[in-house]
């Protein structure tokens, strides 16, 4: 049978935290900014308080727009000849992360800024991988000017792979930029809308907070029906209670005030149930993705998100670790098999440490294969007559020859491809340490920078028609005559500051 | 389809049968002689061999083509040859087995599994093997090479043993004698005399084709 579902939580346990969110959602409500959102939700059934900017909403109110996600749905590259399925059941595996540096064993320090060359090398490597099936605006462009930079992803993404992508949902018009941009890539919008290319990360802020920079492109992807994840980022002890019953709760309500909105939008828009939350290190204050707990609560979130027949999104394969050492590779491995154990379909962060701000090429290609490894694990043990082989223990065991074994037996061939696990990147080093050391006594990271350096050097970009490439530089154009009061203005934001990893601009009031 | 791509076709899928029938009715028919047929399937698994040693297949592949060509070789091409009064063209003999105490034969048999893909006729006489049976057989089939694994550290002194038996028999300067193993190395095979060691099947071809010359 296939491996079964992890559980943190049963049955009454769940029906308890979702009796405690609906009261959260009914009685105290979610902070929304926007007063356009918070305008419609209150047309729509919603209760509304322009002073205090929460919106509550009624219990059966809630459930009616739950019942209308899809329980699945499809992505697709620029092409569309590759795509996949995202469904309640399937577990894939993607990137995601804040990486704001890239790792360079030639600096003496091991990384340095990330620029644009590597963001095109990472879309470039994720493309070559079998395991990792999306890449987003993962890698940094520092050398881009920030306003642009959701314009010139899409345009390097147009040209470099076959999958889809994703990006935040920075404001309205950034996120239209994205649309109008991929439509000019896929043909139109209708063609954008029926068969999606683009994942938004919508993050509420904890506790109970949906900022309006995140409403305002919430409204654009659900309108476009792009599939959105939404996902607070809730650390036990500092944002949200310290206990792990009390996370849940807390961001289950946020989770479902992103999903009632989507489907106010637009009733149907496809929807990750979603969950980066973690823990605060009672020590420094810092937050702690690495920790055993980040994969409870994810455990949790696989469970909330079946119960609401959701497709769930969740972190494995993070660290905290700043270096290449045994922390970066248990962490990052206790965080992807409790995801995938708990069932989590859309595991996401391959290729990151440093709680996702650095990334390295090398790690995006072992998380593949560790990818490869848990889906095996996933797989579980199938047992019928055929793989039980009673006919080969007997005919080997008997067998007059001394010493013989399985290795040429037809059922050992007829099997072992489904049975074991085939490393695909020949990464992982079974031989014994004189052939090792042969080799050059290389470790994983070694082998694994050779295997980016072959992936690279072969890569063969896919065909962008000279008319589309022409289309998406005037438009980029367009985009880099703006300023930011110009996206200030369109988010319907007098003030407030934007805050990404490694950008920090405020705009005072005038 | 040619011969050659019929030949691998049956190998490929481990049909022994197939590939029994196959060399009969080519040689009934006269379409190739029992030599040509011999190159295409050495040529053939020094493909597979190669294919191995890029890692593009697994072992159970390449012993399990070993085995499928070793069955049609000893069944109907050498009968064949034989029958017309000469033998069929190889690199050399060798004789191959587990020393006495060691039943391991993994490893052994992806080296004897590869030296017969690189061309070398190759008696594997199992595990435990005496040194009355690697010499005997030696003998019997005029082997060159005699070759010793073992896996054991307590299996390892019967590796000495056989060199023993062939000075005892004064038979020591007729063979190149050969041990591998895990717990082996260059200096254990030095110190019980023997003639070559290596480290893995891929080094053993290199080492066994220079002992020859």
């Amino acid at each position: 049978m296939k491996m079964e579902k992890l559980k943190v939580l049963s049955t009454d346990e769940i029906e308890l935290i979702h009796s405690a969110s609906m009261e959260l959602l009914s009685t105290v409500g979610i902070k929304i900014d926007a007063p356009d959102v918070r305008e419609l939700l209150q047309e729509k059934g919603a209760i509304n308080n322009d002073n205090t900017k929460f919106v509550k909403f009624p219990e059966n109110f809630i459930e009616e727009q739950i019942k209308k996600v899809p329980s699945s749905f499809k992505l697709h590259g620029p092409d569309g000849s590759f795509n996949f399925e995202v469904n309640t059941h399937d577990t894939i595996f993607a990137t995601i992360g804040t990486p704001i540096k890239i790792y360079d064993p030639e600096k003496k320090s091991g990384i340095r800024k990330s620029l644009l060359d590597d963001t095109i090398k990472q879309i470039r490597v994720v493309d070559s991988l079998k395991n990792i099936v999306c890449s987003h605006v993962d890698v940094w462009p520092g050398d881009i000017q920030f306003t642009t930079i959701h314009a010139r992803c899409i345009y390097e993404w147009a040209k470099n792979t076959k999958k889809p992508y994703g990006l935040g949902v920075y404001g309205k018009l950034a996120s239209t930029d994205m649309m109008n941009m991929v439509s000019i890539v896929v043909g139109g919008n209708d063609e954008l809308i029926n068969r999606p290319r683009l994942v938004g990360f919508f993050n509420p802020t904890s506790p109970l907070h949906l900022p309006q920079i995140m409403t305002n492109g919430l409204q654009i992807f659900a309108k476009y029906k792009q599939p959105t994840i939404i996902a607070p980022e809730a650390l036990a002890g500092s944002s949200a209670p310290v206990t792990l019953a009390g996370l849940l709760a807390q961001t289950n309500a946020e989770i479902l005030g992103g999903v009632i909105l989507a489907q106010i939008i637009n009733p149907g828009a496809p929807i990750f149930y979603g969950t980066v939350s973690h823990i605060t290190d009672m020590r420094s204050g810092n937050s702690a993705i690495g920790s055993i707990e980040t994969g409870l609560i994810t455990a949790g979130i696989a469970q909330l998100a079946r119960f609401y027949n959701i497709p769930s999104r969740g972190p494995g394969l993070v660290t905290d670790s700043k270096c290449f050492d045994l922390q970066n590779g248990f962490e990052r491995f206790q965080t992807l098999l409790l995801a995938a154990q708990a069932g989590i379909n859309y595991i996401t962060c391959a290729g990151t440490y440093e709680a996702t701000l650095v990334e390295a090429l090398e790690l995006l290609v072992i998380d593949d294969e560790l990818a490869g490894m848990v889906k095996r694990a996933i797989e579980g043990i199938t047992v019928n007559e055929d793989t039980i082989g009673l006919e080969t223990i007997k005919k080997v065991a008997t067998n007059e020859k001394p010493g013989a074994t399985f290795l040429a037996e037809k059922h050992t061939r007829k099997h072992m491809k489904q049975e074991l696990y085939m490393p695909i990147h020949k990464l992982i080093n079974r031989n014994r340490r004189s052939t090792w050391r042969k080799k050059g006594s290389k470790d994983i990271i070694a082998s694994a920078r050779e295997k980016v350096e072959e992936i690279l050097r072969d890569y063969n970009p896919p065909e962008l028609s000279q008319d589309i490439d022409s289309e998406l530089q005037e438009y980029i154009k367009k985009v880099e005559e703006r300023t930011i009061n110009d996206y200030m203005k369109a988010e319907g934001m007098t003030s407030g500051s934007v805050s990404l990893p490694g950008t920090d601009i405020s705009i005072k009031e005038t | 389809m040619s011969l050659e791509e019929q030949v691998k076709e049956l190998v490929e899928k481990w049909d022994e049968d197939g590939l029994k029938n196959l060399c009969r009715s080519v040689l009934d028919n006269q379409e190739a002689s029992a030599e040509e047929l011999l190159e295409i399937i050495g040529n053939l698994m020094k493909y597979i061999g190669s294919q191995f040693e890029n890692e593009d297949i697994f072992l159970p592949d390449l012993i399990g083509a070993a085995g499928v060509v070793k069955i049609a070789i000893d069944d109907v091409l050498d009968p064949v040859i034989r029958a017309s009064g000469s033998e069929k063209k190889t690199l050399g003999k060798i004789v191959i087995g587990t020393v006495e105490s060691d039943v391991h034969s993994i490893g052994k048999d992806l080296v004897a599994s590869f030296l017969f893909s690189n061309g070398f006729d190759v008696y594997n006489l199992g595990v435990e093997v005496t040194p009355d049976e690697f010499i005997n057989k030696a003998e019997e089939v005029g082997a060159k090479i005699i070759g010793m694994s073992s896996l054991l550290t307590m299996s390892m002194d019967f590796q000495r043993q056989v060199i023993e038996e062939l000075n005892k028999r004064g038979l020591r300067e007729k063979y190149k004698v050969i041990v591998g193993g895990a717990p082996t190395t260059e200096e254990w095979a030095e110190q019980i005399g023997a003639d070559g060691w290596a480290d893995d099947a891929i080094e053993t071809v290199i080492l066994v084709k220079k002992l020859i010359e």
